[in-house]
């Protein structure tokens, strides 16, 4: 009999982990949005939209220290972060969308050497997925392989239920944990039907299709014109929740201060370019290529699966209305 | 290798031990590691690359231009051009300077034994194959002739004058210097013309040669063709890549040409496989 949970005990769930110290981070609105925001209370909890950004955060921060240094008479030293402190986090209510890329930067932040700061938070975060039932015409998913009642990077998952509750599933071990300690909030099974799942409208790409296109057009005029018109903001990259570059900055004085990785985007003109001021990808259209071969070519050959979750975040930011899923519906096309 | 650290991009503290101006712009640094621990502990081959700060500006990537034969210390080479680089040049003797690394692949120097070697470097780009100059002459019976053809915009703008003064001096090297026209002076005694064309006409054997190119773009455009007309096969001509980097670790996702990620799979490369890439770079 699968477990069920009202949004009330969800609520007074949420509750009790935030009284003993865990980091909740969920859907909250948020002046005119919906944000994946650390949670004051459960009931600020808002799973009605899709966040605008995506729930990266939780483990790979927009900006974060990766050391501090500081010089007191002529001699130098460097201290990490004391990672010992970060605290453990709940993630509620992430889609199916941002679920997936979980798994996708694990593979990057640890394959070769490991990336200390990304998986201690990541360890220390227990995903609560939700299912999702509505989307809008962004919205494509489905189209690369993804569901909305995809389990993918969740350790337990939620479902909407149309008297307003949720069935609960753990997935993982971490997963069957929490239940446990949640227990009392639950009940058995509920006469309640599922919601009805989001369908977005896309039909399935083939993406080994995409693929096998991308491998023989470094050079094609359709770089151009997609991206002739990109504006360098790098806005779908921020809000992407598969897109992982960063930049690692000093911010202080020359006796104190702080080493940071920060978010970057392939799309900003001095992303690659040279000291000499020779720039290997010259142009938009050479960035766009990059976001595109990166996300369904380079990782494919890297890691096996594609950097892109189809939560359709960089179609509905775009200031100049460039559509990944069109520009993957015009490849598969060809 | 080195001991390592659970930060990934923690720094190794080290100390300016010397420093010396190649040009007006161009500074070498001479670093020793501050950690007796990891002074004795820190190696590297000829090929490999660091990342450099200087704190409060961040950090830059060179290789490191030292030979693995030369211990003790090491050795970058950088032209001050933007905050980091400047930030480095604004240090002095006996400041501290962060170092991570080495990371990369390198030349595969044991393949080179028993061969003839031809260094071909344009300008700022002597440093990626100093390293391995030095270490071949420190093992020099283990090598056929050496040739090096070393070219720069003008005679001021030459690095490792000294050891270029060295090198001309010794009978098991062949120093084959230029500068482009007009950028000579009249007391010039090396070779004027772009650095293909003066390859070309020193016209080093590709027989049992293994040929080791760096340069700008433009001069390794160029200079591959030359080297194909000499009768080089690409299995037998490396080059090393310079890409604007960050991480050095395949985490921060800017230095890749094509699927190839120089941080990890380079920064050397044969000709045969820079020809696979796509032209981006």
């Amino acid at each position: 009999m699968p477990k069920t949970i009202t949004i009330q005990n969800l609520h007074a769930l949420l509750d009790r982990l935030i009284a003993v110290g865990t980091r909740v981070v969920g859907p909250r609105e948020s002046g005119s949005m919906t944000l994946y925001e650390p949670l004051a209370s459960g009931a600020e909890l808002s799973l009605r939209d899709l966040p605008r950004r995506s729930a990266k955060e939780a483990f790979f921060p927009i900006c974060e220290s990766i050391l501090s240094y500081s010089r007191v008479a002529g001699k130098t030293t460097v201290s990490d972060p004391d990672l010992s402190q970060l605290p453990p986090t709940l993630l509620v209510g992430a889609r199916p969308c941002d679920t997936a890329a979980a798994p996708v930067l694990d593979a990057v932040f640890s394959w070769d050497y490991k990336d200390e700061f990304y998986l201690e938070r990541r360890n220390r975060t227990t995903v609560l997925g939700l299912a999702c039932t509505r989307c809008d015409d962004a919205c494509f998913c489905t189209a690369l392989g993804g569901a909305p009642d995809a389990r993918a990077g969740s350790d337990l998952f939620l479902s909407p239920l149309s008297d307003g509750s949720f069935t609960l599933e753990a997935l993982t071990e971490k997963g069957e944990e929490f239940l446990g300690a949640a227990s009392d909030l639950l009940r058995s099974g509920s006469a309640a039907a599922p919601v009805p799942l989001a369908a977005p409208a896309l039909p399935p790409f083939d993406l080994a299709k995409i693929k096998g296109w991308l491998d023989g057009h470094f050079e094609d005029p359709l770089w151009a014109e997609i991206a002739e018109r990109c504006a360098g903001c790098g806005a779908c990259a921020f809000l992407c929740p598969a897109c992982h570059c960063f930049d690692i900055v000093d911010e202080g004085s020359e006796s104190k201060g702080e080493r940071r990785k920060y978010w970057d985007a392939c799309g900003f003109s001095k992303f690659t370019l040279h000291a000499s001021t020779h720039n290997p990808r010259d142009g938009q259209p050479a960035r766009y290529r990059n976001r595109i071969m990166h996300k369904f070519k380079y990782y494919d050959d890297k890691f096996g699966q594609t950097l892109c979750t189809g939560c359709g975040r960089c179609v509905r930011a775009c200031p100049v209305g460039i559509d990944i899923a069109a520009v993957l519906d015009e490849i598969n096309n060809k | 290798m080195c001991i390592p650290d659970k930060n990934i991009y923690k720094p190794h503290l080290a100390t300016i031990d010397a420093i010396v101006d190649e040009t007006h712009d161009v500074r070498t640094l001479r670093l020793v590691f501050q950690d007796e621990a990891v002074r004795d502990s820190f190696t590297f081959r000829s090929g490999q690359f660091a990342e450099y700060s200087a704190f409060g500006a961040g950090e830059a990537t060179f290789c490191i231009a030292s030979s693995p034969t030369r211990t003790g210390h090491i050795e970058c080479c950088f032209r001050g051009t933007g905050r980091v680089t400047e930030a480095l040049r604004r240090l002095e003797v006996g400041d501290t300077v962060g170092v991570r690394g080495p990371y990369g692949n390198a030349f595969p120097i044991e393949e080179f034994y028993g061969r003839n070697l031809v260094f071909v470097a344009g300008g700022i780009a002597l440093p990626p194959l100093r390293t391995l100059i030095v270490n071949c002459l420190d093992q020099r019976d283990r090598f056929g002739d050496i040739t090096i053809v070393y070219g720069a915009r003008a005679e001021s703008d030459l690095v490792y004058k000294n050891e270029l003064a060295q090198w001309q001096e010794r009978c098991d090297v062949r120093l084959v210097k230029t500068v482009d026209p007009g950028g000579n002076s009249p007391e010039w005694d090396g070779q004027v013309g772009f650095v293909p064309t003066i390859l070309e006409q020193a016209a080093p054997g590709a027989e049992n040669t293994v040929a080791l190119v760096c340069g700008p773009p433009i001069m390794i455009k160029f200079t591959l063709p030359v080297l194909e007309k000499l009768g080089f096969n690409d299995d037998q001509i490396y080059t090393t890549l310079e890409n604007r980097m960050k991480c050095g670790l395949g985490k921060c996702g800017r230095c890749n040409v094509g699927n190839v990620y120089v941080c990890k799979d380079g920064p050397v490369f044969t000709a045969g496989e820079v020809k696979a890439m796509p032209q981006e770079f």
